[in-house]
């Protein structure tokens, strides 16, 4: 049996399949666009593709994310917050706090021993921190986004970038750079000062974050600059699971398979 | 009082300073300074004002001095919440929130001096001395000295003869609330002593509003080309004023009269007189216009509703007339008003 | 607006006679609120706009129609003017950081919506924004303004001094009706408040059952706008109809919610315009929200003859004045009473007051283990409403609880 989750996000639309072990098949992200339903199409063909697999061969979908509702023949939507805490409980047991910062929203979810939501925050009324904030400096630097995140290797300066508008951020960053301030330290200024937007969210669930297992999720986890400025602010290690933008969906896929299996 | 602080810390413009000084501790305010991560919205929300953020934040990194015990003016909803705040962020200090009528009629008087004994007490509790009458008499004296002083200054300060006038008395206003009344008489005395200079052509302006300690940001004022020829803040002339006793309000116990004088000082905009709906706003344009200004700036604070509420009617007034008005909103610290440099510079250019 | 309000009344009028058996309490409620509306807006009575903990028995005894400037602003958000209310507000130069209830009132002010009061008595409590509001209309209206400082405390000092202030308050609406309190009327009007209090008290303890006869929409917005009936007859007779209701529903085993599974608090503020969150919550998760922080009798009997200090110490005890710490008290104290898995926070936009404690009633409640979904929402403006990040906030809440057994289920 084989069953699927679709992650239909702001910025991208993530499926991944899994069999009756859970073990993954094959996963796929592809740009969301201003269609919904061509990229859950896209996305579920790759992956199917990928796996050999028809689609009447999928015993069970769950699907989450913004456009969750949008997935026709599902089992269920589930949100992304229970989804991505499914998730992260298969790649990475034991995790007390799952930090998921994505295209254009952030979350922080509370985990208990069996990794089930405990709580959870979230800022999706503000793109600042996220991957579209990343993307505008990215472009402000004049850099490869890829290439950004290594980019404040040597950087120990205290810069911060005070407006965590996008915008606003975008303006700052320029100015510092015609008053040639190194682009490192720039770089590392902006990973400290998501770590200190990420911390003010956490915080905001679990107050004393000392000792506790945390993951992260999202593809700005694939950012090692902003892993190692929320490590260093969290006074914590940040453990990434391998493909960490696809968490939700493998979430929702597992979800599937347990919701199938109950009925 | 031995091997105690002699510190008692307070938050608002309206603490009767008289009284703890009378108790024989040293008023310390907590001022909003200082850049600490901004953590006080896990504690409350965010949405509240940066006033009592950031003297919260300061609370939760340790930042503040020993203290005897910390006293909460009932001011405004957001005052409030912080009294709240501190009983969870600092559960051991000793804690008392003390009433703060809305206005100055009669009955409120007398609430208000059962409030400022209750005070009286809670302060001998925690170490100070008995309050006695004569005691209360004697700190208001002492506070009416350094008012008068300060009123000394500010007259100077607002003709352009001293030297970097306003920033220094900014900064002399915080000593004021944070130091021993003996400290700030003994540097204000210093200054009384140095020569006039010759004012600069600097545009009068005159300033009001609520929180803004920072005394850079009195520099930053000066170097858009302005002259800060009044003003009306709460970290600034509406801290220390001179407290007269009515000779009805001569009570046994020295409260009352304090009471009435405390609710009837330069008012924050969460006063209110009943008799006079909006005298608020007819006290800025009043004072603007006593003090020749050319032009008029509010600096509020974001989130203080006593204020926001306030402003669309002053800008009305001031039209009326003919004061140009610049409203700045902050945060209280020279960062925000920095952002602000080119509308200053933008509005003294215009006036002139 | 007397033409919104006469017709929300035949309205409801004509369906209740077309089906005399869809006369629900509710039904019965909301015309009752239509007759206020109306009075408020006719050229026939003797008008007052009040702080919410005034005690509206004596001003409705003394014949004065008053309410509160939050209920008025709910009322006319709900309608197709409400946007533009509210944007007029901001032109005038009122920040949209400010409370959409206050803001929603200067806009109606200012577009002559309002109807002009003979005199406005404020009070400290809620809010420091409120007070400021009704000063603000007294000004702009050229009225009288009394206004009532209500302490924090509920010493024996505090209580005299706000009883007192009553009794003032009561000689100036005198003054300006130029008739002084009748004393047998006001006996009957405190009778007819113990009365609705009494009744009220049976509703709210009928709400506990498991499972509750009461739904989402059935006592939304009870609690803070039966103040304003106080002293009537109609106060009493309302709350019977609910008592009558729920007792029914109980007899006939009818919950609220049919198949009632999860029990949720709501806390201080409901939104105020029309939106599909109590009806997700009920139809999708069977959940039923059994209780408001607002729906509770936090006051004990007033003496008829002598009224001012019970009406002091009943306004000192409201849940929308005081400290965190009391109000965190009464929140576990419902908690536990009605059995909850979860309580929702609308974290109202420009409420400092009641959303400024968001931090401290999370940790609480987290303490007892009964979790708390803060919404980042604007009961008034529905400009700022993001429905669907509203929903992923609510669905991920339920699918939480419903994997974590309350305490008072384990």
């Amino acid at each position: 049996m084989y069953y699927l989750g679709i992650d239909i996000g702001s910025l991208t639309c993530d499926a991944v399949l899994i069999d009756d072990n859970e073990k993954i098949l094959a996963s796929s992200v592809v740009p969301t666009g201003a269609r919904n339903h061509e990229a859950i199409t896209r996305a579920t063909d790759e992956v199917l593709r990928s796996a050999c697999i028809s689609e009447k061969e999928v015993t069970a979908t769950v699907s989450t994310g913004y456009g969750r509702k949008r997935v026709e023949g599902r089992l269920t939507a589930v949100t992304e917050i229970t989804c991505h805490a499914r998730g992260i409980k298969a790649l990475l047991p034991g995790t007390h706090l799952l930090i998921d910062i994505g295209g254009q929203d952030s979350k922080a979810i509370e985990l208990d021993e069996n990794g089930q939501v405990v709580d959870f925050a979230m800022n999706d009324k503000c793109a600042a921190g996220t991957g579209r904030f990343l993307d505008a400096m990215a472009r402000a630097l004049q850099v490869d986004i890829d290439v950004m995140s290594e980019l404040d290797n040597g950087a120990h300066g205290d810069l911060t970038i005070s407006s965590m508008c996008t915008v606003f951020a975008e303006s700052e960053v320029v100015s510092l750079i015609a008053e040639g301030v190194k682009v490192n330290e720039i770089v590392h200024g902006l990973n400290r000062s998501i770590a200190s937007r990420t911390l003010s969210l956490i915080k905001r669930i679990i107050p004393d974050i000392i000792g506790f297992p945390i993951a992260m999720s999202g593809g700005v986890a694939r950012n090692s600059g902003v892993v190692r400025a929320i490590s260093n602010a969290l006074e914590n290690k940040v453990a990434i699971p391998p493909m960490p933008d696809t968490v939700g969906a493998l979430g929702a896929a597992l979800i599937a398979r347990e919701r199938y299996s109950h009925n | 009082m031995e091997d105690k602080s002699k510190l008692i810390g307070f938050t608002c413009a309206y603490t009767p300073l008289a009284l703890i000084d009378a108790a024989g501790f040293v008023p310390y305010r907590i001022l909003p300074m200082g850049d600490w991560p901004d953590q006080a919205g896990q504690i409350l929300h965010e949405n509240l004002c940066p006033h009592i953020k950031r003297i919260l934040d300061r609370a939760m990194q340790d930042d503040i001095p020993d203290l005897s015990g910390i006293v909460f003016m009932n001011s405004c909803d957001a005052m409030r919440r912080l009294s709240d705040a501190w009983q969870k962020v600092r559960p051991n200090d000793n804690t008392v929130l003390i009433d703060l009528p809305i206005s100055k009629d009669d009955r409120s008087v007398s609430f208000f001096a059962d409030e400022l004994n209750r005070f009286a007490e809670r302060l001998s509790q925690w170490g100070g001395n008995d309050i006695r009458p004569e005691g209360v008499e004697n700190s208001i004296g002492r506070y009416n000295e350094l008012a008068i002083h300060l009123n000394e200054l500010k007259k100077r300060v607002n003709l352009g003869t001293l030297k970097d006038g306003s920033t220094r008395l900014q900064a002399i206003y915080n000593k004021a609330v944070t130091e021993p009344i003996e400290n700030v008489l003994e540097l204000i005395k210093q200054i009384a002593g140095e020569p006039d200079v010759i004012a600069d052509n600097a545009l009068p302006i005159y300033i009001f509003g609520n929180v803004l300690p920072d005394p850079e940001v009195f520099t930053l004022f000066e170097s858009c080309g302005a002259r800060i020829v009044g003003e009306d803040l709460c970290t600034g002339s509406r801290m220390i004023n001179v407290i007269e006793i009515e000779n009805n309000d001569k009570s046994l116990d020295g409260f009352k009269g304090l009471a009435r004088a405390t609710l009837s000082r330069p008012a924050c905009a969460r006063t209110i007189d009943p008799s006079n709906p909006g005298k608020m706003i007819h006290d800025v344009v009043e004072k603007a216009k006593a003090s020749n200004a050319r032009g008029v700036i509010g600096h509020i604070i974001k989130f203080c509703d006593p204020y926001l509420a306030r402003l669309p009617s002053v800008r009305e007034a001031l039209k009326k007339e003919g004061l140009s008005f610049l409203l700045l909103e902050g945060d209280c610290t020279m960062r925000s008003i920095g952002q602000h440099k080119t509308r200053i510079e933008a509005f003294i250019e215009m006036l002139r | 607006m007397l033409q919104y309000f006469e017709n929300l009344e035949s309205g409801i009028n004509n369906a209740i006679k077309e089906n005399p058996e869809s006369a629900s309490a509710r039904k019965r409620y909301t015309i009752e609120i239509a007759r206020l509306g109306k009075r408020l807006y006719s050229d026939t009575d003797r008008k007052a706009w009040a702080g919410a903990l005034v005690p509206f028995d004596l001003l409705n005894t003394m014949g004065v129609t008053s309410c509160y400037a939050e209920f008025m602003a709910s009322v006319l958000v709900s309608t197709d003017i409400g946007m533009e209310l509210l944007e007029n507000a901001e032109q005038t130069g009122y920040a949209s950081d400010t409370c959409g209830y206050h803001r929603a009132i200067i806009g109606a002010a200012h577009k002559c919506l309002m109807p002009i009061p003979e005199f406005l008595i404020s009070t400290t409590s809620p809010c420091t924004g409120g007070q400021a509001v009704l000063e603000n209309l007294a000004r702009l209206f050229k009225r009288d303004l009394f206004v009532i400082h209500i302490p924090q405390d509920e010493s024996d000092q505090s209580v005299n001094f706000l009883a007192d202030q009553i009794e003032d308050m009561v000689e100036f609406v005198a003054n300006h009706t130029g008739s002084p309190l009748d004393k047998n009327k006001q006996c009957k009007a405190i009778e007819n408040t113990n009365k609705a209090r009494e009744v009220m008290s049976d509703v709210y303890n009928l709400a506990k059952q498991v499972p509750s006869p009461a739904n989402g929409r059935d006592l939304s917005n009870f609690g803070i706008v039966m103040p304003l009936f106080f002293g009537t007859e109609a106060a009493v007779e309302i709350a019977q109809f609910y008592r009558d209701e729920f007792k029914s529903r109980i007899n006939a085993n009818n919950s609220g919610v049919p198949g009632e599974s999860l029990r949720l608090m709501w806390l201080q503020n409901r939104i105020q315009f029309k939106n599909t969150l109590v009806k997700m919550l009920e139809s999708e998760y069977k959940a039923a929200i059994v209780i408001d922080e607002l729906n509770d009798i936090t006051w004990d009997p007033i003496d008829p003859n002598d009224p001012y200090v019970g009406l002091a110490r009943r306004s000192i005890s409201s849940p929308l004045h005081g400290t965190a710490k009391r109000r965190i008290k009464h929140i576990i104290e419902l908690a536990e009473a009605y059995r909850i898995d979860g309580a929702i926070n609308p974290c109202h936009w420009g409420c400092r007051q009641g959303t400024g404690a968001r931090g401290l009633i999370d940790s609480s409640m987290k303490e007892i283990g009964v979790p708390v979904l803060n919404l980042e929402v604007d009961c008034v403006d529905r400009g700022n409403f993001a429905e669907g990040q509203l929903i992923t906030r609510i669905e991920a809440f339920m699918e939480m609880i419903e994997s974590h057994p309350s305490p008072w289920k384990k």
